[in-house]
């Protein structure tokens, strides 16, 4: 997939190169086979300290809690099963509610949001409403009962796990025009999401002025369906022009922050910083920084700065995942290859690259632990590896 | 950058001072240098913001890091141990080893593969019959531009995913190629501005600088203009250090009207009387009624004066002295005020009110009434002030007023009582004038000023703080002198005195002259309603008055003169002073006549085309209605004519147009059969036109519009949106369906089926992928519009078909858009499930619309054109 115009000069991005560092070596010490179904995702749990090494995983109608032990021992703690056979979850995510009781939230093919109670075991509130599948679902880490999920619908929806309320839909008339596929909240802007799908943009959205709905929610006693939810219909970008405007008439819509970074699918976003790290299908993944277009306000440009290549990435719903800290990236490929790249370096540096005899299956999502030193992959063919990082390499 | 760049090219050229030919060769590789600089530049800065982003994910990660410890500190060991999944993790349900050290990569065969044997349960739960997020529409919008798929590319995938089944259309692909204009990089102007700066602007170094620089060659060399001039006036900046920069917010007085009015232009639809329409969009031409609405009209003696700066006040000095008594009550009242005026002030001003009285005296005019009501009203005033002097004297002077008009007094007596309320009025309004000032040594001028600078004061505080005491002190000293010694004779004398007053005080700017030339256009030649509602705050009416007479009303045709020369015109301002409003009066019975005609001799309410194509029992065919901008009548070259629509109120012909849509006269159907020709040509009545259908507005407490017919038109009622209240819930059918909530009865309205309006050519589009979906909410508008509710609409376009249905669609003209109205085919009971025939086209019916019995979702379609809905007939 050749990019169709040639890159503006001085707005060259860095091309990692694919020649390992092999500043980390990784070892596969462990494969599990679940099911034969695929497994879609896979998430460890960043948000309370004593289960960093607890994990989840989905496929079919199934999912499932582990844990990972000392040397390559993978536990299993959970189990949980969907009565309709037809679901297929498609993601998974780790929230809890105010008190801090872990919850795993799933959704799939059936558009139901399932959060599961893994202090009790039980279900704890099913979410109807998306009007079609869900593709993904993130968690607010500094708000963990807040979840956003992206759907089929073509709607982008934020969700309090704790008091089971839709606070606000993202969509309408600025909003996506095809399946959303992926989408995260910003790392410290609390009120910033960004959003990215089929219809090949990624669209930033604030709702800071919606906010008082938001913390509304935790209060709210009566009946969820009774919340009034809100629709944000146009993704915001700090406007100036739209100050001046005001001024005349109080009529002008929102401007919109679409940024054009692709040319097919986009399908896994993730902040990095105030920078935004995606992914389509051309074999890698792009680190850019959304800018605000002078001349028209309302489009969004993104200034390319780095790339890093995936080789044999060129299918869509394959996510990548970081560490706690953002120093790594992993993702895996079409041929059951996991590429390890540093983010934060220029230019980058593949820290490793993962293969096995035996993993041929695309890897649908990874998962690195809190400190990176374990990497999971989670396949179509139903396996699950587990890499451990060889301790004496790292000198 | 640019200069930076600039300033080493031409230290380059100096230094080496070859001739451009010979230094191509160099030239290319310069800027192949300069090329690979830049991209150093690149990388070293790419370096330094992510090197500042890391920090940044450094502090997020911190913040997210305390988050978790201040979760876990509010967990007590108690707690914790009471959860399951850490009870879990001392006895889990499996292990798995790992592979053991030896074993490496070939032992792999035995997967272990995981047994569940403990799998806690999700109950079932029924999902959603599947839909996208769409936003509700109470009316129809024009579709965006950026919402169009028209040559967009469109990448399908099968099912389940991995491999890409259509890319996009070739047609497709080839209707739009993108010719952006190149945007140019600071790199690029950078390569361009050295190579153009050092080697001059000849084809080699065009075409050396082409190959490194993108868009086409007379970009480039239009790019180098531009940075030129840019350059320049860098240079220039430099050299006059910082000039300051004026903020500009909001509207600035000294923009001209038109560049002002450009927002509201643009932004305000005419036709809904709202701003950023979305249904009939942006800078729609301006269209003018050939016929211009009578100009707002007062006789000029109901007239009052609208503020102490009222130009009848003036007026009635003037009159007074020509022995006129038609206006009386304003000159009185002026007097009066101005009266109370001066006997607030010093005793300089009491002296001019005993001059005017004396020159009052010379007329046999009734002014003792209001002026003793003036006196009376005064004293409290005055004696507050400390002023007893004053008093005396005036009242002196007003005995004397008293006994010289009592000759006259007969003629005025009707006018006594009108005229004592009145000046309570006006003395109050300057009791509180008088108040806010501080400036009560200042003459006449001065307290005019007041009630104008404390309006001002407010809105342009620049102004009102810095120049206007200092003006008031300037020309309150040329009326107090001049007003001393004050013969009334002259008739133009205060003219003089208040022009030149305003020319100091405020001048007029060009924002405010065209807008006083807009006032005359509403307004007619009545400067108390042009102040009031185009130059309150900036003008007061005296002022627009004096401008009004020193022939402003001209200014279009002398459309440059400056406002300076104003002066020169006073001199024969006299000759259009007495002619306010009365041209305005002609034109207004003029018209009056003309309209009244019509009315009358109007015998058939529809164009006999309409006619014509009612007869045939044709509806009227759907061809979108555009204003057409003919003045007076339309001739051939009528739009409407040539799209064979009819003429409407938003067209800018005459009423008598012969094209035009006459509406109805029905006086006791309601409208609601053939019998009324909008009913039949599919229009629903329209209140500004058809005779006798009349809307009630409001719950009556506004009062009510004249009742034209005997019952309410009962063909009105998407214009109204008296529709029914529907329910969405999942259909009995398939997918969601529209439910009603109470019971209707046959040809009853529920509701109208909005969404976007898009061309033709994009619902075939869209139709591909819909169908592809299975679910279009596609339905035919007219000729030019197909409505799209699939990302906007209503409830209603959840109604399923069926070709035994209990509602119909129809499109209705409804103020010149059309609008699809859903109605009650039958007598349908509450919580029904609607349906309508989609009225496929034969080519295009999906399976399920084709075979009657079939439900509406039938996985099974297979369509050959784009389906969409279509009204039934």
């Amino acid at each position: 997939m050749s990019k169709p115009v040639p890159v503006a000069l001085g707005c060259e991005p860095v091309v990692g190169s694919l020649t390992s560092s092999r500043k980390r070596d990784y070892k596969v010490t462990n494969r599990l086979q679940e099911g034969k179904r695929p497994l879609y995702a896979v998430v460890f749990n960043f948000i309370d300290s004593c289960y960093f090494n607890v994990f989840a995983t989905v496929g079919g109608n199934r999912v499932t809690v582990y844990q990972c032990l000392e040397g390559g021992v993978i536990a299993v703690l959970q189990s949980y099963v969907d009565e309709d056979k037809d679901e297929s979850f498609y993601t998974v995510s780790w929230a809890c509610n105010i008190d801090g009781t872990p919850y795993v939230v799933a959704g799939g093919f059936n558009g139901i949001i399932r959060v599961i109670d893994a202090g009790s075991e039980k279900i704890h509130k099913s979410f109807v409403g998306h009007g079609d599948s869900i593709n993904e679902i993130r968690t607010q880490p500094l708000k963990p009962s807040l979840v956003v999920s992206a759907s089929k619908d073509e709607s982008v929806r934020l969700w309090n796990v704790h008091t089971g309320i839709c606070i606000l839909i993202f969509a309408g008339a600025g909003g996506h025009r095809n399946e959303v596929l992926s989408v995260d909240f910003h790392p410290s802007d609390i009120y910033r999401i960004a959003s990215c799908g089929m219809d090949n943009t990624v669209k930033i959205w604030s709702m800071k002025e919606f906010w008082t709905y938001v913390e509304k929610s935790f209060t709210w006693t009566d009946l969820p369906s009774k919340f009034p939810t809100k629709y944000v219909q146009f993704p915001v970008s700090k406007n100036l022009f739209m100050l001046q405007i005001k001024i005349y008439y109080n009529c002008i819509q929102f401007q919109v922050f679409i940024a054009s970074v692709h040319t097919n699918y986009v399908d896994c976003n993730r902040w990095l910083g105030d920078f935004i790290l995606s992914k389509s299908v051309d074999n890698e993944i792009v680190l850019w920084e959304p800018k605000v277009k002078e001349q028209t306000p309302g489009e969004g440009v993104a200034d390319i700065l780095q790339k890093y290549p995936v080789p044999e990435c060129d299918i869509w719903f394959i996510k990548f995942s970081c560490d706690f800290h953002y120093n790594a990236a992993a993702i895996g490929n079409r041929e059951g290859k996991i590429f390890v790249w540093e983010l934060q370096s220029s230019p980058p540096v593949l820290v490793a690259r993962l293969s096995h005899a035996q993993s041929k299956s695309p890897i649908r999502q990874t998962a690195m632990s809190y400190d990176g030193s374990t990497i999971l992959s989670c396949c179509e063919d139903g396996t699950i590896w587990r890499w451990d990082a060889v301790a004496n390499s790292a000198t | 950058m640019v200069s930076k760049a600039a300033d080493s090219a031409i230290k380059l050229r100096k230094s080496h001072g070859q001739p451009a030919n010979d230094a191509v060769g160099t030239l290319s590789s310069k800027i192949d240098q300069l090329e690979k600089q830049i991209q150093a530049e690149r990388f070293v800065s790419i370096k330094e913001k992510l090197l500042r982003n890391g920090k940044k994910v450094q502090c997020h990660v911190s913040h997210v890091v305390s988050a978790i410890s201040k979760r876990d500190s509010l967990h007590t060991q108690e707690n914790r141990i009471n959860q399951m999944l850490s009870s879990r993790i001392d006895h889990p349900l499996f292990k798995f080893n790992a592979f053991s050290q030896g074993s490496g990569d070939k032992d792999l065969n035995n997967s272990l593969d995981v047994i569940f044997t403990a799998s806690i349960k999700m109950p079932y739960i029924e999902r959603l019959p599947p839909y996208t997020s769409w936003i509700f529409l109470d009316r129809n919008q024009r579709m965006a531009e950026d919402q169009s798929v028209v040559g967009r590319r469109r990448i399908y995938y099968d099912q389940h995913g991995s491999e890409a089944l259509i890319c996009s259309d070739s047609e497709e692909e080839l209707t739009e190629p993108e010719e952006d204009k190149h945007e140019f990089t600071d790199a690029e102007d950078r390569i361009l501005w050295m190579a153009f700066e050092e080697y001059g602007l000849t084809e080699e170094v065009l075409d050396a600088v082409s190959e490194s620089v993108g868009g086409t060659r007379q970009e480039i060399q239009d790019r180098y203009k531009i940075l030129r001039e840019k350059n320049m006036e860098r240079q220039d900046q430099e050299s006059e250090s910082s000039g300051d920069v004026e903020s500009r917010i909001g509207i600035s007085l000294e923009e001209s009207l038109s560049t002002a009015l450009d927002s509201f232009d643009n932004l305000f639809c005419r036709r809904c009387m709202m701003f950023d329409c979305r249904l009939h969009g942006c800078s729609q031409p301006l269209i003018y009624p050939s016929e211009k609405q009578p100009v707002w009209f007062e006789h000029e003696e109901d007239r009052k004066p609208c503020s102490d700066q009222c130009y009848l006040r003036l007026k009635a000095e003037k009159i007074l002295e020509g022995n006129e008594a038609t206006t009386m009550e304003e000159g009185v009242l002026t007097l009066a005020s101005s009266g109370a005026a001066e006997l607030g002030n010093k005793s300089t001003a009491t002296t001019l009110v005993e001059e005017r009285c004396n020159s009052m005296n010379a007329t046999p005019f009734p002014v003792e009434v209001a002026g003793c009501g003036g006196l009376n009203l005064n004293v409290p005033v005055a004696e507050s002030l400390g002023k007893r002097k004053t008093i005396n004297q005036s009242d002196k002077a007003l005995s004397d007023l008293t006994l010289l008009t009592d000759d006259s007094q007969s003629s005025c007596k009707k006018q006594k009582k009108i005229t004592d309320t009145d000046v309570v009025t006006a003395v109050n309004d300057y009791n509180r004038d008088l108040n806010v000032s501080a400036c009560d040594e200042k003459c006449i001028i001065a307290s005019e000023c007041l009630n104008d600078s404390v309006e001002r004061a407010s809105n342009k505080p620049l102004l009102s703080g810095s120049t206007c005491p200092d003006e008031h002190g300037n020309v309150g000293d040329g009326p107090k002198d001049g007003m001393a010694e004050a013969e009334f004779n002259e008739s133009s004398y205060f003219m003089n005195e208040h022009v030149e007053g305003m020319k100091s005080l405020s001048e007029w700017k060009p924002l405010e002259k065209e807008l006083y030339l807009k006032g005359v256009e509403m307004f007619g030649r009545n400067s108390c309603l042009i102040t009031r509602n185009l130059l309150s705050g900036l003008k007061t009416c005296m002022e627009v008055a004096t401008y009004m007479h020193a022939g402003g009303a001209s200014m279009p045709y002398r459309s440059n003169v400056p406002p300076n020369s104003l002066k020169n015109d006073n001199g024969n301002t006299d000759a259009e002073c007495t002619d306010q409003e009365m041209p305005t009066r002609a034109r207004l019975i003029r018209k009056r006549g003309k309209t009244r005609k019509f009315k009358y001799s109007w015998k058939s309410a529809g164009h006999p085309s309409i006619w014509k194509r009612i007869a045939d029992g044709k509806n009227q065919s759907c061809k979108q209605y555009t204003p057409c901008g003919c003045q007076s009548m339309c001739g051939k070259q009528c739009p409407c004519l040539h799209n064979g629509t009819c003429c409407e109120k938003y067209c800018g012909c005459s009423k008598s147009c012969k094209n035009r849509f006459r509406g109805c006269h029905c006086a006791k159907s309601q409208c609601r059969s053939r019998q009324c020709p909008c009913f039949a040509a599919g229009r629903e009545c329209d209140p500004d036109v058809c005779r006798n259908c009349w809307v009630s507005c409001g719950d009556g407490s506004l009062g009510e519009p004249p009742r034209r017919g005997d019952s309410q038109c009962g063909n009105m009622r998407l214009l109204l949106r008296q529709q029914q209240r529907i329910l969405l819930a999942e259909s009995d059918v398939a997918g969601w369906g529209a439910f009603l909530k109470n019971p209707v009865n046959k040809n009853d309205y529920l509701g109208e089926y909005t969404g976007e309006l898009i061309s033709h050519r994009e619902a075939d589009k869209r139709g591909k992928i819909y169908d592809r979906a299975n679910s279009s909410f596609l339905f035919d508008l007219n000729d030019q519009y197909v409505l799209d509710a699939y990302r906007k609409g209503d409830k209603l376009k959840f109604a399923n078909h069926s070709s035994n249905p209990n509602c119909y669609a129809k499109v209705m003209l409804v103020a010149g858009d059309h609008r699809v109205g859903i109605f009650a085919k039958e007598h349908i009971e509450a919580s029904e499930e609607l349906f309508y025939d989609y009225r496929y086209g034969p080519d295009q019916a999906p399976a399920w619309a084709r075979k009657p019995e079939s439900s509406k979702r039938d996985e099974s379609a297979a369509s050959q054109g784009r389906a969409k809905k279509h009204q039934s007939h």
